[in-house]
C-alpha cells in the first residue's frame, strides 16, 4: 500500500511539467482512475493502471481535480484521472415545464447544475434509469433533451 | 516525496479524521450497529467520536452516551428537523460542522461515525460529508429489499444485512437475500450481521480499517 496525502499540484503546472514530461519518456507515469461519482471523496483506496495500491487522503478543504499529481519522485509520478462525468442536459419549453422538471429533479435527489435555462443532470447511473422517471415530460415535449451523453 | 507513514501528518496540521456514514430504514439496527462498532473499534486502538441524527430529539445520542461505551462528550447530536436525508445529502452543513467541532475538541480523533436518522431506501450520503458510508437493512424488513434496488442499497460503499438471526422467524431465505443483494451491487461488498449478538461486526471493522483508515 502506498499511503498518500494531499495534492502536490497538477500535471499542467509549469513547476512540474518538465519532470512529468521526462517521466513520460521513462515510462514513469501511473494513472489513478477515479469514478466521477467518487471525485468528492477525501479518502479513497484505488489501484493505479500499473497495479499500485494507493491509499489517498486529502484535507477537507482540498478538492481532487483531473490531473492532480498525488505522488512525484525522480522515477515515478502518480496522476489522478477522472472518467468523464456524464451530463444529461434538459431544456424545459416554458415556465410551467420548468416548475415540473425542478419539482421532479428535487424529489428524485438528482445531482444537478444550473446553466441558464438548461438543467444539467450529473449522472450516477445509466441514463435510461433517469429517463424513466420523467418520461411523461419528455414524451409530451414539455422537456427537451439536449443530451450528448 | 509524499509517501507517508501509517499515521501521517502534514507539517503541524493533523490529517482530518475519516468520516463514515451509517444509514438505513427505521428500525434496521443503525444505533445497534454503532453500539457494536464502538467497542470493536476501541479494541483495535482507534480513536473515535460519534454523531447521531434524529428528527427532533437527541434520542439516539442519549442512548449512545448512556451506554457507557464511550466518553459522552465524544457523542454529538444533530436534529434534522426534516427528512433525515436532507442533512446527510442535500445540505450536510450541520453534520459537517458537528464533525469539525469534534475534531477541534478531540485532536487526534481518527474516525467519526455519523449515524443518519431512519429513512427510506433512497437515502444516500453526500461525498462532501462522508468518505465511506454503509447502508443497514434487516431481514425482518423483507427479503425483497435488495431486489427493489433503492439508491441506498445500490450506491452505498457497504451494504449490511442485519438481524440475520430473525431470518427463520420471518420466513426469509437469508442465502437468497444475500445473493440478490450482491447481484445488484456490481461487486461492492455485502456483509451479514447480527448486532444483537455482535456477529459479523469484526468484518465491518476490517473493511473500515482497510478502506478509510488504511491500516491493512
Amino acid at each position: 500500500m502506498l499511503r498518500l496525502h494531499g495534492i502536490i499540484g497538477t500535471a499542467a503546472d509549469a513547476a512540474y511539467a518538465g519532470l512529468i514530461h521526462e517521466l513520460e519518456h521513462k515510462d514513469g507515469i501511473e494513472l489513478l482512475f477515479v469514478p466521477p461519482s467518487d471525485a468528492g471523496r477525501k479518502r479513497f483506496r484505488l489501484t493505479t493502471d500499473r497495479g499500485t495500491d494507493c491509499a489517498v487522503s486529502l484535507d477537507r478543504d482540498e478538492d481532487l481535480v483531473d490531473g492532480a499529481v498525488l505522488f512525484l519522485d525522480p522515477e515515478r509520478a502518480i496522476i489522478a484521472r477522472f472518467g468523464e462525468q456524464e451530463i444529461w442536459r434538459l431544456k424545459p419549453v416554458d415556465q410551467a415545464a420548468s416548475l415540473k422538471l425542478g419539482w421532479n429533479a428535487g424529489n428524485l435527489h438528482w445531482r444537478v447544475r444550473f446553466e441558464g435555462d438548461v438543467l444539467h443532470v450529473l449522472l450516477d447511473a445509466p441514463l435510461h434509469t433517469y429517463r424513466a422517471r420523467i418520461l411523461p415530460l419528455l414524451d409530451s415535449g414539455e422537456v427537451e433533451e439536449l443530451a450528448d451523453v | 516525496m509524499n509517501q507517508l507513514s501509517p499515521t501521517p501528518t502534514t507539517g503541524s496540521k493533523p490529517i482530518a479524521a475519516a468520516r463514515v456514514g451509517i444509514g438505513g430504514p427505521v428500525g434496521s439496527g443503525k444505533t445497534a450497529m454503532v453500539e457494536r462498532l464502538i467497542p470493536a473499534l476501541l479494541n483495535r486502538g482507534i480513536d473515535i467520536a460519534v454523531i447521531t441524527n434524529d428528527l427532533v430529539t437527541a434520542e439516539d445520542a442519549e442512548r449512545v452516551r448512556r451506554s457507557g461505551l464511550i466518553d459522552p462528550a465524544r457523542v454529538s447530536a444533530v436534529e434534522a428537523g426534516a427528512c433525515p436525508h436532507t442533512v446527510i445529502r442535500e445540505d450536510p452543513t450541520l453534520n459537517i460542522e458537528a464533525a469539525d467541532e469534534l475534531e477541534r475538541r478531540f485532536p487526534g480523533v481518527e474516525l467519526i461515525l455519523l449515524e443518519s436518522g431512519g429513512d427510506n431506501l433512497a437515502s444516500t450520503f453526500s461525498r462532501d460529508l462522508t468518505d465511506f458510508w454503509m447502508f443497514v437493512i434487516d431481514v425482518a424488513g423483507g427479503d425483497d429489499i435488495p431486489r427493489k434496488r433503492g439508491p441506498g442499497v445500490i450506491r452505498s460503499d457497504l451494504l449490511v444485512i442485519n438481524k440475520t438471526d430473525l431470518a427463520p422467524h420471518v420466513g426469509v431465505n437469508l442465502e437468497r437475500m444475500h445473493q440478490e443483494a450482491k447481484s445488484v451491487r456490481s461487486g461492492r461488498p455485502v456483509l451479514l450481521t447480527n448486532c444483537r449478538k455482535g456477529e459479523g461486526i469484526e468484518a465491518v471493522v476490517d473493511l473500515i480499517e482497510r478502506e478509510v483508515l488504511f491500516r491493512a
